[in-house]
């Protein structure tokens, strides 16, 4: 793209050009304070129910086709690999990486420990991003705690009009599964931070100005109310009663933060999604192409995406790769049927992952480098495998340099037996400035993957 | 009642009195010869005289000393009044800087004299409605047939419609559901792409109803205004699902006019979610938003109502608890009466009152006590008595425990299947005894000590016995009613959910069980442990293995400078040793030492095991009565129980005493009652003859 150029493209849905213009005021604001750097950002590509693992990780393309099971017990293989750098191998799966092969780390070996007293799927999904260690919270049988990007949010979220931003490409219209199954993240146990699913809705929240009208509305009638009863009560009540008026205050507050930018944002010719129901891919592509629209004006910094939801029987239509609508947990139970459908499906997401780099690439920040030099994004299921529900050995990578926090990719780095997830969380965490000791059962950083 | 009680409250009303003597004899004087003609020079002009009472403040009424101190609310918003010079207006003449500080200084004495003398009845503060009260609110508002978002805390969940009080019979199969810990059970009809704020936890030795714990944030306040908005958008909002659609949401028939449909409908739907009568000014305001939405943005009359329904959810009405304050005028008897609509209904359906409650306080007929007595018995009666269920008995037993108890996997494999635990069918038994006793009006008396019990087949197969049918689960769990011959069985303190949920995960731990029964049975918490407690095992080390932990307790006991607390408790704990740390029986310990579970209750019964345990609660069974009867005003008032309930609380016991301690006979009790029937600004609710 030329570096002078101060529009930056999108392309949405039914192939129209969005055209958004790269705004300096924005890009300001986006920075870091009075400094012409850009913000870091953080983002999560979530894929659901594990990966067949003889077409993704190096060296198992000989090992058995498992069996479904939920015993959660590794598929031996003949591959040994040592603790430490290897090259990036391009399995079949991977295969898509090649382009943007510099852009990314591929990380192997890695576990979480499955508490048991849930489904497999709920926890997997639910619990992916968790701050809690298994077995530390008495008030729920998930391990789950305030998540991952709302703790990062805590630290670099505050000054945007949205400390984060959830999505899912679900477009499910049953409600066939609970929110476990939904939802990675967390503003705490048992609260869930909802996700956006339908591309209406979330361009509605980004860029509209109806939304914002509608809540004022209603703030404005329950303020009225709210003084009318406060003199009906007695003193001490009208004491407590206070809170009500100083929540809405502060409502109020950020609703004007993003009015603020939103005569900002009406100048960008985005057009608003259709509200037919899109095809996965084209989906999913305008799902990620409104989180970078996200990221790159500053709206938010904090971003996750989960690219369909845990376990769901019910089918969806991937085109271009089946010719009747299916569903991926089904075949994940049946590799044995499934095994070439399943490997064409976990390409089909790592596709669209290699298509939110690309597009993250291509955004430029005031300051000449792209959005992906200034984020960290990482690629990951919470099943090693969706037929052996296995928590261990997780498929994970990490995109993007977090602002020259995070070495350059093109490598694997492979972690010694029983490495936690919790320790990739933790090294993020610091790359982001957040100073701690510990995140949920971390034993210590990745030092590998900064710079 | 025991000696010690009978003291406090004779020294309390002693206390009482010689303070109200005093009063009288000191204040007469400011009163009548000061602050009164004070109030006639400078205040009665607008404030009594000729009919003539602005600001609802009529200072023509007081008489005298006692008709002041009785409203210590108004003392002070007069001590304002003066002290900040709002009154007298600008326009009237001012009070000399002299009387002003006089006056001030007079009334503060007079303020601190009627609150000391004041009966001290705590009034439970304005509060937000918890999760669960909010969710059962707008279910039964617009008569939702699916639930609005799943609620794990409703432990027990209901299949096939087994639980109807109507019949006054539990029937002798059930089949049910464990939301927290079953399979896909918090998977059901409900209204998709609603998500719920968090839930509200249970108060310390209290309940989720409490005040002090029901707070609001921004960031709580902004889930409640998206809340609303997604519950009338979700697209299972919709006239197969929701009972109500036709008197709030359908399309008006071409031709007919909207605007006076619009009011109406909202009038109905603000009363019903307000549960009080509705001034003009809040309906004018209501219908004019919804009236322009369709004018303006040319929204559908059915759009515009889901609108103007959003609006009324994030409403300080529907979401906030609250009696009003200040009322001593004509509305104040009719005021009361709603406000006892919603204490009922919000204590025995976790909800809204429903319109013929409302109705009746709108006839001012809720107080009169035959009245009061048939809706009780009504709503004891209706399918929403579940959500009583869903509530007050998990809290109680403090339930939530057995959620995360993890028996150690090697001493109990048989505790874990097909990744579920055994605790999934455990935490049910307790809740369909609860509700069984409740349904079949049993007396409360057998919570301790029943002759039948609830349990599935992986349940009967835990206690010892020889089932030859395969246990089901982890989705949904078939449980019967079964007879128990051994009275070591039967009642909620000996089951393997309590048992196991106040042990550890290799041992028993009797304080913990000790500290359980002190609470949950007899209403009493001991103090938490002070921080510089040495854990057992350190404080036994070199102690000879084969010391039984009672051995070693003892020990322990004579190292802590703590024995005087848990000379109490302890005794509790110990008495239930022959169950194990997962509920199962145990004569000897491991390292072949027999089960010593003999001791003594409150220093006054002694018993040999489990069955003379029990024996000796029964003995106590006024105490244990009059601790649970306090649990649940605690529960229906959403504050602690103080001092000043006392006399209530006793009289609640003997007259359920006279019904042989039945459930109903209590609850009846229980809101005749002082401090259920009493309101915030101290007033009750009368019927109108």
């Amino acid at each position: 793209m030329n570096p002078f150029s101060r529009r930056t493209f999108l392309r949405g849905a039914g192939g129209a050009m969005l055209s958004l213009p790269g705004f300096e005021s924005l890009a300001t604001f986006a920075g870091a304070a009075g400094a012409s750097k850009p913000a870091q950002r953080l983002a999560i590509f979530y894929v659901p129910i594990g990966v067949v693992r003889k077409a993704f990780f190096p060296g198992e393309a000989d090992a058995a086709i498992p069996k479904f099971t939920s015993d959660q017990k590794e598929i031996p293989t003949k591959a040994s690999y040592a603790p430490g750098i290897h090259p990036l191998e391009f399995t079949p799966t991977l295969e898509p990486l090649k382009p943007i092969q510099n852009e990314v780390t591929f990380i192997t070996g890695m576990d979480r420990t499955y508490q048991n007293g849930t489904d497999v799927h709920a926890q997997c999904g639910s619990c992916f991003l968790s701050s809690a260690a298994p077995n530390t919270i008495t008030t729920s049988a998930y391990p789950l705690d305030r998540t991952f990007d709302h703790i990062v949010a805590d630290q670099i979220g505050g000054a945007t009009p949205f400390r984060t931003l959830e999505i899912s490409c679900n477009s499910h219209k049953d409600n066939l599964e609970s929110i476990y199954f939904d939802n990675i993240s967390w503003y705490g146990t048992g609260h869930v931070a909802p996700s956006i699913r339908d591309p209406r809705k979330l361009y509605r929240r980004l860029f509209g100005t109806t939304e914002i009208q509608s809540y004022r509305n209603i703030t404005d009638l329950v303020l009225e109310d709210a003084r009318s009863l406060k003199r009906e009560l007695g003193r001490s009540d009208q004491e407590k009663f206070g809170e009500y008026f100083d929540s809405i205050r502060t409502i109020e507050q950020q609703m004007d933060k993003l009015e603020g930018m939103k005569d900002e944002l009406s100048k960008a010719k985005i057009a608003e999604p259709p509200e037919a129901l899109l095809p996965r891919g084209e989906y999913i592509r305008l799902m990620c192409d409104l989180m970078v629209a996200a990221l790159q004006t500053g709206l938010t910094r904090v971003s996750t995406l989960m690219v369909g939801p845990e376990r769901w029987n019910t089918p969806f239509t991937y085109e271009g790769l089946f010719d009747k609508p299916r569903s991926h947990h089904q075949m994940s139970h049946n590799q044995d049927k499934f095994i070439d459908d399943l490997i064409q499906l976990d390409r089909f997401h790592m596709e669209q992952f290699v298509y939110l780099v690309q597009k993250m690439a291509a955004v430029k920040e005031a300051d000449g480098s792209s959005l992906l030099d200034n984020t960290i994004l990482t690629y990951g299921s919470g099943l090693g495998d969706g037929a052996t529900h296995q928590y261990s050995d997780l498929p994970i990578i990490v995109a993007g340099r977090g602002g020259g926090t995070i070495a350059p990719g093109g490598r694997r780095l492979h972690r010694p037996e029983g490495d936690p997830l919790a320790n990739l969380w933790l090294t993020q965490a610091r790359a982001l400035g957040i100073k701690t000791e510990r995140f949920a059962d971390s034993t210590g950083e990745i030092s590998a993957l900064l710079t | 009642m025991c000696l010690q009680r009978l003291l406090i409250l004779s020294v309390l009303s002693l206390g009482a009195c010689l303070r109200s003597g005093a009063v009288a004899s000191e204040n007469i004087d400011a009163f009548a010869t000061y602050l009164a003609p004070l109030f006639e020079a400078h205040c009665t002009k607008c404030h009594g005289e000729n009919g003539k009472v602005k600001g609802k403040v009529d200072l023509l009424s007081l008489k005298s000393v006692s008709d002041i101190s009785a409203d210590p609310e108004l003392i002070r918003d007069l001590i304002d009044a003066i002290d900040f010079q709002d009154m007298p207006p600008e326009d009237e003449p001012p009070l000399s800087e002299v009387d002003r500080t006089r006056a001030v200084s007079a009334l503060e004495t007079l303020l601190h004299q009627s609150l000391a003398k004041a009966d001290a009845a705590p009034v439970t503060p304005i509060r937000r409605m918890n999760r669960f009260q909010y969710h059962n609110a707008v279910k039964d508002l617009f008569g939702l047939k699916v639930e609005v978002f799943s609620l794990p805390e409703r432990m027990c969940r209901e299949y096939d419609d087994y639980f109807q009080p109507a019949t006054g019979k539990m029937p002798d199969r059930v089949k049910v559901g464990s939301r927290p810990l079953g399979k896909s059970q918090l998977i059901e009809k409900r209204l998709g792409g609603v998500a719920a704020f968090p839930q509200d936890l249970r108060a310390e030795h209290g309940f989720d109803t409490q005040a002090d714990h029901l707070t609001l944030s921004p960031l709580l306040m902004e889930s409640f205004l998206r809340l609303g908005k997604s519950i009338v958008e979700s697209h299972d909002f919709n006239p197969a699902n929701c009972k109500e659609w036709d008197t709030y949401f359908s399309e008006p028939k071409a031709g007919e006019p909207i605007e006076p449909i619009i009011r109406d409908r909202l009038r109905r739907l603000l009363i019903l979610a307000f549960r009080r009568p509705v001034e003009d000014e809040v309906l004018d305001r209501y219908s004019a938003y919804v009236i322009s939405l369709t004018r303006e943005q040319g929204m559908s009359v059915s759009d515009a109502m889901k609108e103007g329904a959003a609006a009324v959810l994030a409403s300080p009405r529907f979401l906030y608890l609250y009696d009003r304050g200040k009322d001593q005028d004509e509305a104040a008897n009719r005021n009361h009466d709603f406000e006892l609509a919603s204490r009922l209904s919000f204590f025995l359906w976790g909800s809204l009152p429903d319109q013929r409650l409302l109705n009746l306080a709108e006839k001012h007929q809720l107080g009169d006590p035959e009245i009061l007595a048939a809706e009780v018995d009504r709503l004891l009666r209706d399918d929403r008595l579940k959500n009583f269920c869903d509530s007050f008995p998990s809290q109680w037993m403090q339930l939530d425990r057995i959620v995360t108890s993890v028996p150690d996997p090697d001493q109990f494999p048989e505790f874990y299947y097909a990744k579920y635990r055994t605790s999934m069918d455990m935490m049910l038994e307790p809740l369909l005894l609860f509700e069984t006793l409740l349904i079949e009006n049993h007396s409360v008396i057998e919570l301790i000590d029943s002759d039948f019990s609830y349990r599935s087949t992986r349940l009967r197969t835990w206690y010892g016995e020889k089932v030859d049918k395969k246990p089901d689960g982890p989705v949904t769990l078939q449980f019967e009613r079964v007879p128990l011959k051994e009275r070591r069985q039967g009642g909620i303190i000996t089951t393997a959910a309590v048992m196991t949920m106040t042990s550890g995960p290799k041992r028993t731990h009797p304080i913990t069980r000790g500290a359980w029964i002190a609470s949950t049975i007899f209403n009493d918490p001991p103090e938490p442990p002070p921080a510089d407690v040495p854990p057992l095992e350190e404080s036994t080390k070199g102690v000879p293995e084969n010391l039984t932990l009672r051995e070693r307790f003892a020990l322990h006991r004579e190292n802590a400078s703590c024995a005087g607390c848990h000379e109490k408790i302890d005794p509790l704990g110990f008495a239930l040793e022959q169950y194990g740390p997962a509920g199962k029986w145990r004569e000897v310990y491991e390292n072949g030492r027999p089960v010593d579970a003999s001791g003594e209750l409150f220093r006054r019964h002694s018993f040999k095991n489990v069955v003379g345990f029990k024996d000796a609660i029964l003995e106590e069974k006024k105490r244990f009565v009059r601790g649970f009867a306090a649990h649940l005003l605690s529960f229906a008032l959403g504050r602690p129980m103080t001092a000043s309930d006392s006399p209530a609380l006793d009289r609640i016991v003997e007259q359920a005493a006279a019904d042989d301690y039945r459930f109903h006979s209590l609850i009846h009790a229980l809101v005749a009652s002082e401090p259920f029937r009493q309101n915030a600004s101290g007033g009750k609710a009368l019927a109108a003859h």
